[in-house]
């Protein structure tokens, strides 16, 4: 069993992912546990310029460059994998936990029988034994689980749990030959879709008042969209509102939504699931209201407001016009 | 084409709820729970059903849990699926996702199935990872995030969702895997008679040996799992909570609202 630590990097249109350069820096760390080496893994067509971007954070890059891992395919991809893995024997693979991470790891886990530990907020090697800290239940349980195998682990870390690498010297390119079955890539990539784009952009403003599920009806929105008025912003909301339609798509804020930096937001009735405090956990000022005093977004917000968001906010919005 | 649909589907706590450690230390306490349907496994059921409305062929319903889930797979048949079956798994907790995986595969490679639909993750343990293991574990091609299903000729063409919006828009051959994303389409109601009717339906239980093994344990893992500890989030947070009646609350909100200025009047 080898003691090395296997990072899948992630890149999109030209660009290494944000969260590529965490696993990066997290690799390290249990690299050190580990007694190995953290080595990059990229894979991509013409691609030697991302790998050369990702080595300028001072770590081995293992380039797998092939015309069928021009775009991600679970197939393409977990070829490629599948091939490191069984080379390099690993003691960890790691990945970052996206929507690209979702389909590779636990694929590459199931076709290769590995052991698999997922969205993991923290991960560390004890002697064999890997073990993996998580949030369960909408953030309100944490739970530490220890996995001990002889084989590689396959990990998945959530995004934000970790600081990014640091740009270092002393990394370098290795191409590494892999023949990619192209009749095995059973996913054929046809293209990237992109929302249609005719409303406000929410990223653009310094004031949002987010509604979420605690709103209970469509025509409480109202409620909100004074208040959000009243402070000079602009209406968003959580994903279960956009998905069903009470609002545009282009109003979510999160992971598969926007990211937004507002001077400050307002969560009104949003319980602060990952998904949602990725999109807005680096505002200004953190204002939530929310009937559950063990909702999440309590953990994030600056201010705190135990209540039912419909009888408050009409409340406050006298007081700001009175 | 016909198509052989399955659907894998979770009944978990309702994640509204409030939670508190078992004295054990290894699980949630139970006693006080209410279950519900896992929230993107809705939207699994409701793409697989109008696959089968669109294209014709049988739904199955699967789920893996203790006789409480039979619930929840009735309310799957009065929403259209054909059929409802229940590995019948004691584990109240199911922690380990691998487990979980293996002992699904193992019970789909029994049914004829052209589509496995899963949600994207469950609203309890937060894995994204049972529909892409399954996969790995079947040799089926899959996509995860999947936010629309195409049926084209005897394939699919299916998006699967990115971060920030985007998507990626594949087309894949049949026998697949895909995991339904939030919001892939708007899922139905129950019709009363339907509900009526699933009453009375059979629910087919799979235990061991119907896959030849004498126990789940028997149902190998490459590695050994084990829950240390289940505690409440470390109280992290910093936020200045303002306490009072409604009104009170009101009022110290919008001060400090006007005092930050964020008020143009």
């Amino acid at each position: 069993m080898g003691k090395d630590i296997l990072l899948l990097a992630e890149h999109f249109e030209g660009q290494l992912a944000p969260s590529t350069l965490e696993i990066v820096a997290k690799g390290r760390e249990l690299a050190a546990q580990s007694g190995g080496v953290a080595k990059a893994a990229l894979f991509g067509h013409d691609a030697g310029g991302l790998a050369q971007a990702l080595a300028g954070y001072g770590l081995p890059v293992l380039l797998v460059d092939d015309a069928s891992l021009s775009e991600y395919t679970g197939g393409g991809y977990g070829q490629a994998a599948r091939a490191l893995v069984e080379s390099l024997a690993p003691r960890v693979v790691l990945a970052a936990h996206t929507s690209q991470g979702y389909d590779l790891a636990p694929g590459l886990a199931g076709a290769m029988d590995l052991p698999l530990a997922s969205n993991c907020l923290d991960i560390r090697l004890e002697g064999d034994k890997l073990v993996a800290t998580r949030r369960l239940l909408n953030e309100k349980v944490q739970g530490e689980f220890e996995i001990s195998s002889e084989k590689p682990y396959i990990v998945t870390l959530r995004p934000g749990s970790t600081k990014r690498a640091e740009p270092a010297p002393g990394g370098q390119v290795t191409p590494m030959a892999v023949a990619i079955d192209p009749s095995q890539v059973r996913e054929k990539f046809l293209g990237i879709e992109r929302p249609q784009v005719s409303d406000i952009d929410i990223a653009a403003a310094d004031v949002i008042v987010s509604a979420g599920r605690g709103i209970q009806k469509k025509e409480n929105l109202a409620i909100i969209e004074e208040f959000a008025k009243i402070l000079g912003g602009v209406v968003g909301a959580s994903r279960p509102l956009t998905d069903m339609e009470w609002l545009p798509k282009t109003r979510q804020v999160g992971q598969s939504g926007k990211t937004v930096r507002p001077k400050l937001y307002i969560a009104c009735g949003i319980s602060g699931a990952m998904q949602h405090v990725a999109g807005m956990k680096d505002a200004g000022l953190i204002v939530a209201i929310n009937m559950d005093p063990s909702a999440p977004i309590f953990e994030i917000a600056h201010v705190g407001i135990v209540g039912n968001l419909l009888q408050i906010v009409p409340l406050a919005v006298k007081e700001l016009k009175g | 084409m016909p198509l052989n649909l399955i659907v894998c589907l979770k009944q978990i706590p309702n994640p509204d709820l409030q939670f508190a450690i078992a004295p054990t230390g290894k699980d949630i306490k139970r006693e006080t729970l209410n279950y519900k349907t896992n929230g993107s496994d809705e939207y699994a059921l409701e793409e697989a059903v109008r696959i089968k409305e669109k294209h014709g062929g049988r739904v199955v319903a699967l789920t893996m849990g203790p006789k409480r889930a039979d619930s929840m797979l009735r309310e799957a048949l009065a929403k259209g699926a054909d059929e409802a079956v229940r590995v019948s798994y004691e584990d109240v907790g199911g922690y380990d996702a691998g487990k979980t995986g293996r002992i699904l595969a193992a019970a789909i490679k029994t049914l004829p199935h052209d589509l496995v639909l899963t949600g994207v993750q469950s609203d309890d343990l937060v894995n994204s990872a049972t529909g892409a293991l399954v996969a790995g574990l079947l040799g089926l091609a899959h996509v995860s995030v999947v936010t629309k299903v195409e049926v084209q000729g005897s394939g699919l063409e299916v998006w699967s969702e990115l971060e920030g919006g985007l998507s990626r828009r594949y087309s894949v051959p049949l026998p697949a895997l895909v995991s339904i994303q939030f919001g892939a389409n708007v899922p139905r109601y129950a019709p009363l008679p339907a509900i009526m009717k699933a009453t009375r339906q059979p629910i087919k239980e799979i235990a061991p040996a119907a896959l030849g093994v004498p126990g789940w344990d028997a149902i190998a893992t490459p590695y050994a799992f084990a829950i240390r500890k289940l505690s409440p989030p470390e109280a992290k947070g910093h936020a200045t909570m303002i306490s009072g009646s409604p009104e009170e609350q009101a009022k110290k909100l919008a001060q400090m609202l006007r005092e930050k200025g964020f008020v143009r009047r």
